[in-house]
């Protein structure tokens, strides 16, 4: 839904803008669907005319195809996995994260989400070297919990901090604060060079502005790309609007999924996402476990990969305060129902390789 | 990707004209001087105004950004309320944190509003003797608010602070700090249903202006109110957006908010369990959660969930005057 203004394409001016809009017809959607014979005489221009017009804009706001092998070959050069760091989860999630996709977490509260984000976001930025954008919308991120987390794994405090500044962390508790984030970070800061108009379109232009230093292009530039953006919990700020002004709701929650799956592919990042989890009252137990991912069925289509976690109970030694359990529940690569045990507390060794490591981290905290 | 217009905070009727004129996303108010879109849209000045606002991010709840060694630095700097029970206050890396919400569950009885009212009384400690100073908001639902108790704890502290006292500056303190100037840094709300307990909530931004000092807002029970509600859809969706205020509440107005919770049965196959009350996604809400009970006719508190601490178990006592850790000796 675009505007006819006089420089979108050669052969249609001023004049003819003005003379269409006295015939009812301002938009491209509006050009495109009226019979353009009729319009032609009405506004007194030749059919030919027309007929280049409309086949110009059509070709300006299609899609075109691209061959397979050309897609194959961007995603050689384009996708990246991203380790999270823990070889467990490695395992499960078929060695990683991958760009372009959104790989969702989801479990109870005390479940290890958080936790396991953070892990993420510090493996990411001291390993990888990458910035990492996590938007917290809990209040449930901890810097003092990351610098633990970086103290088990560097004793340089030089890269501790610089492995620090490489998260940046954005705090918002409302769906219209985070899809202007999102849509923050999307914007492409070159383009408000020509701005004509009044204040709005100013604004527009500007991309909503107001928050410096955070756009996933500016964040490349000054050095290290931003390759993982996490939100936790995506959840938080969708479900309280579930219940409410349905219709209302749906909408907004889909516009997020569309902008994280639209920042996911064009910027190449791997966007991972929390979410809650609701309990199967019905005897169903279909699925395997009695609880399943929060948000419907319509926001189940939007993560590519997800995973539940839940806490360990085992009969003969209790409760292991520590120990997760990872299933996978739907994936595009592995079988799906894989489950690996994984212990928060020492994030990136397996379970096996304990002692020095461990102890280190047990009087850090 | 385009941005759609749904997703700016405009109000209902705003919006419709901006459909009904054929704006789509946000890109087609592009190069559209001020005074045509008023024209194109039928729209007044002030909804361009409240537009020009939604798209700078300006309404409603803005949002921030920091990189995360900034976050360190002012959590460094932000403090911990003790709890007089060095066990607990170790256990949370001491004390009840600020800028978070902590929440205590538990049965009747096993001590949840005489926490909240020992967290009360000692973030009035002052600054020269290791405290916060603050003033405190107590939201009461349950009429568990004792005054007896409060001075009883209230003159438990100040007596151990009068026997810390050393230098000039606490000397000068100790002076003010007395059981009166306690309590009348308390201020407490009666609240009877949740429209009360959320009207509160809405004013209080108003209330921290006017009373800067106020660090700490307790909850005395959130479970009260809301678990009686009806719809379940609606208890769920307010208790959701109640979660997203306070923690809005806790950061922007770097407050501890501390709030209490019920414990309900919740039956599996045949087995039956107690889990805190309110559902699974209010869990969520709370930062920290501690719960409180009793083994084997000992009081302890658990660290349920938490970001930054390891899962533990603590003991503690609640005397006359107040909550203290377990004497071992007796």
């Amino acid at each position: 839904m675009v505007f006819l203004r006089a420089d979108m394409c050669p052969g249609l001016d001023s004049d003819l803008v003005r003379d269409l809009r006295a015939a009812d017809v301002k938009t491209v959607e509006d050009l495109v669907s009226s019979n353009l014979e009729d319009l032609a005489h009405r506004c007194s221009v030749s059919y030919k005319a027309l007929y280049a017009i409309r086949r110009v804009l059509l070709a300006q706001h299609s899609a075109f195809p691209v061959s397979g092998a050309d897609l194959y070959e961007e995603l050689l050069s384009s996708t990246a996995i991203i380790s999270t760091g823990n070889p467990s989860l490695d395992k499960l999630l078929d060695s990683g994260l991958y760009t372009g996709e959104i790989t969702e977490l989801s479990g109870g509260p005390g479940s290890g989400k958080s936790q396991v984000c953070f892990g993420v976001a510090v493996h990411v930025s001291l390993q990888l070297k990458q910035n990492v954008i996590y938007v917290d919308t809990t209040g449930g991120l901890s810097a003092s919990r990351l610098l633990q987390m970086l103290r088990a794994q560097t004793c340089n405090v030089e890269e501790q901090m610089e492995a620090l500044q490489r998260i940046r962390v954005c705090r918002l508790f409302d769906i219209f604060a985070l899809l202007h984030c999102l849509h923050t970070l999307c914007s492409d800061s070159s383009s408000s060079s020509s701005v004509e108009g009044g204040a709005v379109a100013a604004a527009v232009a500007a991309g909503g502005g107001g928050v410096e230093g955070v756009s996933l292009q500016q964040a490349s530039v000054s050095g290290g790309s931003v390759k993982a953006v996490i939100v936790d919990s995506v959840s938080a700020v969708i479900s309280p609007l579930l219940g409410g002004n349905h219709t209302e709701a749906m909408s907004l929650m889909i516009q997020v999924a569309g902008i994280l799956r639209t920042m996911a592919k064009d910027f190449n990042v791997a966007v991972l996402v929390t979410n809650h989890v609701t309990r199967n009252t019905s005897s169903s137990r279909s699925c395997g476990t009695d609880v399943q991912p929060g948000l419907g069925v319509s926001w189940s289509h939007i993560p590519r990969t997800r995973v539940l976690l839940e806490r360990v109970e085992e009969a003969g030694t209790g409760i292991q305060p520590s120990v997760r359990s990872a299933t996978l529940i739907k994936s595009s690569r592995q079988p799906c129902f894989l489950r690996e045990e994984f212990d928060l507390r020492f994030w990136s060794q397996t379970k096996t390789s304990t002692s020095g490591k461990r102890k280190r981290e047990e009087s850090d905290s | 990707m385009q941005r759609s217009l749904l997703s700016l905070p405009l109000n209902f009727s705003l919006r419709n004209k901006l459909f009904n004129a054929g704006f789509r996303v946000i890109a087609d108010l592009q190069r559209l001087t001020d005074s045509e879109l008023i024209h194109e849209a039928g729209v007044s000045q002030q909804d361009v105004l409240e537009l020009l606002q939604a798209v700078r991010g300006e309404g409603g709840d803005a949002w921030s950004s920091s990189t995360s060694l900034e976050l360190l630095q002012k959590e460094g700097e932000s403090r911990s309320i003790v709890s007089f029970c060095s066990q607990l206050d170790e256990a949370l890396s001491g004390g009840v944190p600020v800028g978070k919400i902590t929440e205590v569950c538990g049965t009747p009885g096993v001590g949840k509003t005489q926490l909240c009212l020992q967290v009360a009384v000692d973030v009035q400690i002052p600054p020269c003797f290791g405290g916060l100073g603050g003033h405190v908001i107590f939201v009461d639902t349950e009429g568990g608010f004792l005054l007896q108790r409060i001075e009883d704890i209230a003159a438990a502290v100040v007596r151990h602070c009068s026997l810390l006292v050393e230098d000039d500056e606490q000397r000068e303190g100790i002076l003010t700090f007395t059981v009166e100037t306690i309590l009348s840094n308390i201020y407490v709300v009666r609240c009877n249903d949740y429209i009360e307990v959320l009207a509160q909530l809405h004013l209080l931004p108003d209330f921290l202006l006017e009373h800067p000092r106020t660090c700490l807002l307790v909850i005395d029970s959130v479970a009260c109110p809301f678990r009686h509600i009806e719809v379940v859809s609606q208890r769920t969706q307010l208790l959701q957006s109640l979660g997203l205020q306070l923690t809005n509440l806790a950061i922007r107005y770097n407050l501890a908010v501390l709030v209490t919770n019920h414990m309900t049965t919740r039956l599996q196959g045949s087995q039956s369990q107690l889990v805190p009350a309110l559902g699974e996604l209010w869990g969520h809400a709370p930062t920290i959660r501690l719960l409180l009970q009793w083994l084997n006719s000992q009081r302890v508190a658990i660290v349920v969930k938490s970001p930054d601490h390891m899962e533990a178990i603590v003991q503690y006592q609640i005397t006359s005057d107040g909550l203290r850790d377990v004497d071992e000796s007796v």
